[in-house]
């Protein structure tokens, strides 16, 4: 926080009377006011600290679209021809032995191909299902890998691993490290921000945006799309703006008083961490006022769609789509890292009509996002990450209690996700599967890399930002990941 | 760090026995930073005294023999002059030339060497390079040996510097005020006046209690003349049943303290408080720290056992579980048992273990081994429910069975009265075996009709209360302890794990301590976890008192004698009064290892009663507290800022120990989880103190997340004291601390009617335990004020709450609540 932001009026406060304050009106006595009592003592310069890339950054920020549950890569990003022309057959015996599973019974498991048309698109000729129709569109921008692997195969050990290097809970998720690295750029809003459009809820509920061992100001804040963004934003009920501007005035007077009185440093940050308070009051809700967008760009992100599918009764339509340009909104306001939870792509069953779902909530909004970030020259320091925990399996999910295989199971040796914008090449396809899907044939990425990769891209050497907990300095990359180059513009 | 005082020329000022001058040097050292090397001067360098050492503390935690990081062992004249993977480091006669100089010495703030480390000082440098100049001599039998803790070092009790208390800066009530008197005056440093009895109350009641004392406690011992006044109130302090919840509460930090297992399933483990009430009551009897932790770790091992010592091997069973569908459950087993090596060491040696899972530890003498050895001892505990119903379940059930019987045998009696006609005995008891069952059927007579005339007017009636009254019936109480039990057959062989994969195996290991700690002895040919706890508290183990007295230490002063409660290895901060911390760890033991008795030594020190205000003595402001010149103040830790809001408002529910509560959360709060029920606890529950509040791992209660509770996925030691924008919402604005501000400001408009200042007095007295100046009342009654008046311009409002003198003194309360002193402890 730099003390520019305080100099737009001068009171002097402890002359305020109850005229002048009434004259004023409250709503912009609040913040003046306590800009000027922090700004007065000259206690606001001094507080920020310092925090220095190693290198050059190229993202300022990230949006990360986390997709839970693991969609199903062969049916989105990675044409398989071959693996269709094998559909029902076992799989080759010298796999199976090595491998296990969640659900599938690997004695009768069969190979499942996959139903979806691929085409080629853009200048870059990128090749990808018929369920995106939208993100087609982008594909010059976005670098796709599909030679992503890790060791997690249940849910909320890859999850964390993907949010924080490790399978364990209670390891800092990258919102965090990034904050931890970077610091804030936003005077109003929280650093790290969360939105979530949950099916049956996450599997890891708030630890996966906790901070983990870093101090709990770097752990994501959640927020809702409509009503009170934020927990406790909201004045109690009944209480109106001017009695929290006025009581906000006197908790700082008091403050002000025991500052003086035993001169603790605390205290000033406390009257701070009040002011920014108040400011999240007044500017958070207008982050959720969608009436100064345009028509077209509501339109283009498709946050009025709830209206026109009556069919689906879940509301994600227009949720998410929200959610997409809230997180544009976010990073025009300077918050590092967003991330949009989606849940759930968890479909061992009914995977067809799971994935056309899933695919139309997200595939308009996302799209969308890019060409808007685009347009407004937000993209070339904004990171944009999609992805989930792990991909699928190219057997069908043959589950013991299940009457038809309709379904894949999870599968964290080969799987895609993509980046776009920030210091990312776009266009391009990095890695290969092997002709069925099941492991990496080339260039794997594994998620240790990508975590290398990203904070390379925010300026950031992954071995050197580090943080000491339990006598040992931690990374997000444990004691792996090595940058993808390729990946960088 | 720059020096801030002159060395004293001279240290004979005072008398001190000649062991106390290492005292001073160290302590000199450890504050003011002065380099323990030489100066660069122009006597020759001497490698023993300048070179060797040097190397030994800079340099030889990595370059040894064992690690030889980048190939390179600085162990002997020898390995040195091999050099490593990059060649030679040092050319002897050419510093110009020698690597090692290029690597040490430091641009702008850092080197490149010693990795990770405040690079050497310039006269270290100066040192090498005239070391390297004048040929790099070293004797070639001299080898060099890496920096071992100090904490390894032989617990002796130090002699306590025999001060002259008349020119005492300030009364020297007992051993503790010498040592620190000590370091004051080689500071040189003005220690700070005594807190006034009202900071001195509300200091002794949040760090005794963790909760405010009341207006008339104030008062009580503000006025009274009696000598003794506040090693009474300490007494009375030690003897309330809070005591327990609080020293509780900073236990349950290490235990990892959790309702439910954590993870995807994250499901609930329903009666994990009954180990919580154990460590309550342990406390509040003061068990002795060595039987309470011998228990924790070992009571199911103890000859017969009691239910209570085998409660208290719950200690462990709080780690978190992974039973996702599909997971490797040896895995998880596996990182169970890690955790609880893990733990343990951290909470009881003070070592950081966890370090050497993979590898031999960088930098203490912990080899992979050695984890091992100790992972042996927990890797045949089973893990068990023990029956623990406790007396006050039945009782509370008994009473809900008297409340629900009554109707049931009067729907009994109806029953009977449709029964057809000469029913066998073998029937009559077939209908009460139904409808008596532990789980009884949804529909109990539905099998049973043919017993009754089910076409007799009223029959269909009757059914229906009968099935509705037996859904009603209370469930009787079977709460399961969490505990261990020690696996006699089909025991689990341990192997070390190589590089942490718990499928590779290497060596296999028995239990076992490391070796560089004194040698366990076992009771029978393997050593078990009793033998380990006992070890622990070995009269000849150096750590453990030292530990544990640290961490009480913390408690009492903010800070600990060693910053690094978990860490007293190498890389762990060095204690900046070695030998007070040596003196309480040996009075600790000497004092029976009573908990109360160390605390109430400490809180009777002049040094516990210090003023915490950084303007107590000017010119001091921006000196560090090091020397403890003053106490710390700090903000209250997040339980105690739900409890005092919910003492001062008069809401609180005093009720110790038992099941924990769910205060209301908003549905987006809980819904962030899979199938999370959080149905909202009634009557008295809703008001009980912050420890109790059911804490659920994947959706932690918001309030005490954003004051720094731990998140309980491994052992807390010292929770961060974070300042941030989401406190104050939570301060401002969330409903229950508001209902409190409500509830308060209504009391004190009953209480002083027509009275503004006398109730923003009272307010002040039940809040922070002291008075406002006539400033703070000017500012807190204009408030008041412009708050009626503004309610008052709302006045079309139908809510009574908005506009009545009521709201303007509710917002105050607010305000007064949401005072940085208020949840300060100063």
């Amino acid at each position: 926080m730099t003390a520019q932001h305080h100099h737009e009026c001068e009171i002097d406060l402890p002359t305020l009377n109850r005229r002048r304050f009434f004259a004023t009106g409250a709503s912009g006595l609040g913040t003046l006011a306590l800009a000027s009592l922090l700004n007065d003592d000259g206690l606001l310069a001094s507080e920020t600290p310092s925090h220095v890339t190693h290198f050059a950054p190229r993202a300022k920020r990230c949006i990360y679209l986390f997709m839970e549950g693991g969609p199903s890569q062969m049916d989105l990003f990675d044409p398989k021809p071959r693996l269709n022309e094998l559909d029902g057959q076992p799989m080759p015996e010298s796999i199976l032995q090595e491998i296990k599973f969640a659900f599938i019974q690997k004695e009768s498991a069969r190979l499942m191909g996959s139903p979806r048309t691929f085409r080629r698109y853009g200048k870059c000729g990128m090749e990808l299902s018929d369920l995106l129709p939208h993100l087609s569109t982008c594909v010059d921008d976005i670098a796709l890998v599909r030679s992503m692997h890790g060791e997690q195969f249940n849910h909320l050990p890859g999850q964390l691993m993907m949010l924080s290097g490790s399978a364990l809970q209670g390891w800092p998720t990258l919102g965090s490290w990034l904050n931890y690295g970077l610091g804030s750029e936003s005077n109003n809003l929280p650093g790290y921000v969360v939105f979530a459009t949950l099916g049956r809820g996450l599997p890891g509920g708030a630890s996966s945006w906790s901070s983990g061992f870093l101090p709990s100001q770097y752990s994501g804040t959640l927020f809702r799309n409509q009503g009170s963004p934020v927990l406790n934003l909201a004045n109690p009920a009944g209480m109106s703006r001017d009695v929290q501007a006025r009581s906000l005035q006197t908790i700082n007077e008091l403050n002000r008083v025991r500052l003086q009185r035993i001169g603790n440093p605390e205290v000033a940050s406390r009257m701070e961490a009040y002011e920014l308070a108040f400011r999240m009051q007044q500017n958070a809700p207008e982050l959720l006022d969608l009436s100064g967008e345009t028509a077209t760009t509501l339109a283009e992100y498709g946050v009025s769609r709830d209206e026109a599918s009556q069919s689906d009764k879940s509301g994600f339509l227009g949720s998410y789509a929200r959610n997409c340009l809230l997180a544009r909104r976010m990073i025009e306001r300077g918050v590092r890292f967003v991330n949009l939870f989606l849940s759930t792509w968890d479909h061992h069953s009914n995977l067809d009509s799971g994935l056309n779902r899933y695919t139309k909530i997200s595939d308009q909004p996302v799209a969308a996002l890019l060409k808007d970030l685009k347009r407004r020259g937000l993209l070339d320091e904004t990171l944009v990450v999609w992805g989930g925990e792990f991909g699928r399996t190219p057997l069908g999910e043959n589950r013991v209690n299940f009457k038809k295989v309709t379904g894949r199971d999870h599968h964290p040796y080969s799987f895609s996700m993509w980046m776009a914008g920030g210091g990312v090449r776009g266009g391009q396809i990095i890695g290969e599967t092997d002709e069925i899907g099941w492991g990496v044939a080339q260039d794997p990425v594994h998620v240790h890399d990508l975590h290398a990769t990203i904070l390379h891209l925010f300026g950031l050497d992954h071995k050197k930002l580090t943080y000491r907990f339990q006598g040992r300095d931690f990374r997000l990359t444990d004691v792996e990941g090595n940058v993808v180059k390729q990946l960088l513009a | 760090m720059i020096p801030l005082f002159d060395v004293p020329s001279c240290l004979n000022s005072w008398v001190l026995p000649p062991r106390s001058n290492t005292f001073v040097l160290i302590l000199l050292l450890g504050l003011l930073g002065v380099p323990s090397s030489p100066r660069a001067c122009a006597e020759p360098v001497d490698f023993q005294r300048d070179v060797g050492p040097l190397l030994e503390r800079r340099c030889l935690s990595c370059h040894n023999d064992r690690d030889r990081r980048g190939g390179l062992s600085l162990r002997s004249a020898a390995a040195a002059l091999a050099g490593g993977d990059s060649g030679e480091v040092m050319i002897p006669g050419d510093p110009q030339s020698s690597y090692l100089l290029e690597l040490v010495v430091p641009s702008g703030e850092t080197a490149e060497m010693p990795k990770g480390e405040p690079p050497l000082k310039p006269d270290e440098v100066a040192i090498l390079r005239k070391w390297i100049a004048g040929g790099a001599t070293w004797p070639s039998d001299l080898y060099l040996t890496p920096p071992t803790a100090w904490s390894l070092a032989n617990l002796e009790r130090p002699p306590v510097p025999p001060l002259n208390e008349a020119t005492s800066e300030f009364a020297l009530r007992n051993p503790i005020d010498r040592f620190v008197a000590v370091g004051h005056r080689v500071a040189k440093i003005q220690p700070a006046p005594p807190a006034d009895r009202r900071t001195l109350i509300r200091r002794l009641y949040l760090d005794l209690l963790g909760l405010p004392p009341s207006p008339a406690a104030v008062t009580a011992f503000v006025e009274s003349n009696e000598s003794q006044a506040y090693e009474h109130l300490v007494d009375s302090l030690l003897a309330s049943p809070h005591f327990g919840e609080r020293w509780g509460r900073h236990w349950l930090d290490l235990a990892r303290y959790a309702d439910s297992e954590g993870y995807l399933g994250d499901s609930m483990r329903p009666h994990a408080w009954v180990f919580r009430q154990w460590v309550i009551d342990a406390i509040n009897r003061d068990l002795p720290f060595d039987a309470f932790s011998i228990q924790q770790l070992a009571g199911d091992l103890l000859d017969e056992p009691t239910l209570d010592q085998r409660i208290a091997t719950g200690f462990h069973r709080n780690t978190l579980r992974n039973t996702e569908a599909g997971v490797d459950l040896e895995l998880y087993r596996t990182k169970e048992i890690i955790d609880r090596v893990n733990t343990t060491g951290m909470v009881w040696l003070g070592l950081t273990l966890g370090c050497a899972e993979c590898h031999d530890h960088k930098h203490d003498p912990i080899k992979q081994q050695d984890f091992y050895q100790l992972y042996a001892f927990f890797n045949n505990a089973d893990e068990v429910g023990v029956n623990a119903t406790m007396p006050w379940e039945i009782a509370e059930h008994d009473r809900a069975m008297q409340r629900w019987q009554p109707a049931w045998d009067i729907l009994v009696h109806d029953l009977t009265s449709f029964q057809i006609a000469g029913l066998t005995p073998d029937q009559k008891s077939e209908i009460a075996e139904v409808l008596n069952a532990k789980t009884p059927p949804a529909s109990p007579l539905k099998d049973l009709e043919k017993y009754f005339r089910t076409q007799d007017e009223g029959w269909s009636d009757l059914q229906t209360s009968i099935e509705v009254h037996l859904k009603q019936r209370p469930v009787a109480p079977a709460t399961k302890a969490r505990a261990f039990a020690e696996r006699r057959r089909e025991r689990r062989k341990t192997f070390v794990h190589i590089r942490g994969v718990y499928t590779r195996h290497g060596a296999k290991v028995s239990p076992g301590t490391p070796a560089a700690l004194p040698p366990l002895v076992a009771r029978g040919p393997l050593a078990d976890r009793l033998d380990l706890a006992r070890w622990l508290f070995e009269e000849n183990n150096p750590l453990t008192a030292r530990v544990a007295a640290n961490r009480i230490w913390q408690h009492l002063l903010g800070e600990g004698l060693v910053a690094t409660p978990n860490d007293f290895g190498v890389k762990g901060a060095q204690p900046t009064h070695p030998e007070l911390l040596d003196w309480l760890a040996t009075e600790y033991r000497r004092l029976g290892w009573s908990r109360k008795a160390l605390i109430r030594l400490i809180v009777t020190s002049s040094t516990y009663r210090l003023s915490s205000s950084l303007t107590a003595v000017p010119g001091q402001e921006s000196l560090s507290n090091q020397t403890l010149w003053r106490q710390n103040s700090s903000r209250v830790t997040a339980e105690t800022v739900r409890d005092i809001h919910l003492a001062a408002s008069g809401l609180l529910d005093r009720t110790i120990g038992r099941r924990g509560i769910r205060p209301p959360l908003p549905a987006f709060v809980t819904e962030v989880g899979r199938s999370v029920k959080w149905p909202v606890s009634q009557g008295g529950d809703r008001y009980r103190r912050g420890m109790y509040i059911i804490f659920k791992r994947t959706v932690p209660y918001p309030m005490l997340m954003a004051f720094d509770a731990p998140d309980s996925t491994v052992s807390c030691s010292r929770r961060e004291r974070s300042n941030t924008p989401v406190q104050a919402l939570t301060l401002l604005n969330d409903p229950e601390f508001y209902e409190c501000a409500r509830v308060l400001g209504q009391e004190m408009l009953r209480q002083h009617p027509h009275d503004v200042p006398t109730a923003i007095e009272a307010t002040f007295l039940r809040c922070l335990a002291r008075s406002p100046s006539d400033q703070e009342r000017q500012y807190l009654i204009a408030a008041y004020d412009d708050l009626l008046a503004l309610s008052a311009a709302g006045q079309n409002r139908s809510d009574e709450a908005v506009h009545s003198p009521t709201a303007a003194m509710t917002a105050v309360v607010r305000i007064i609540m949401n005072l940085d002193e208020f949840i300060t402890r100063d």
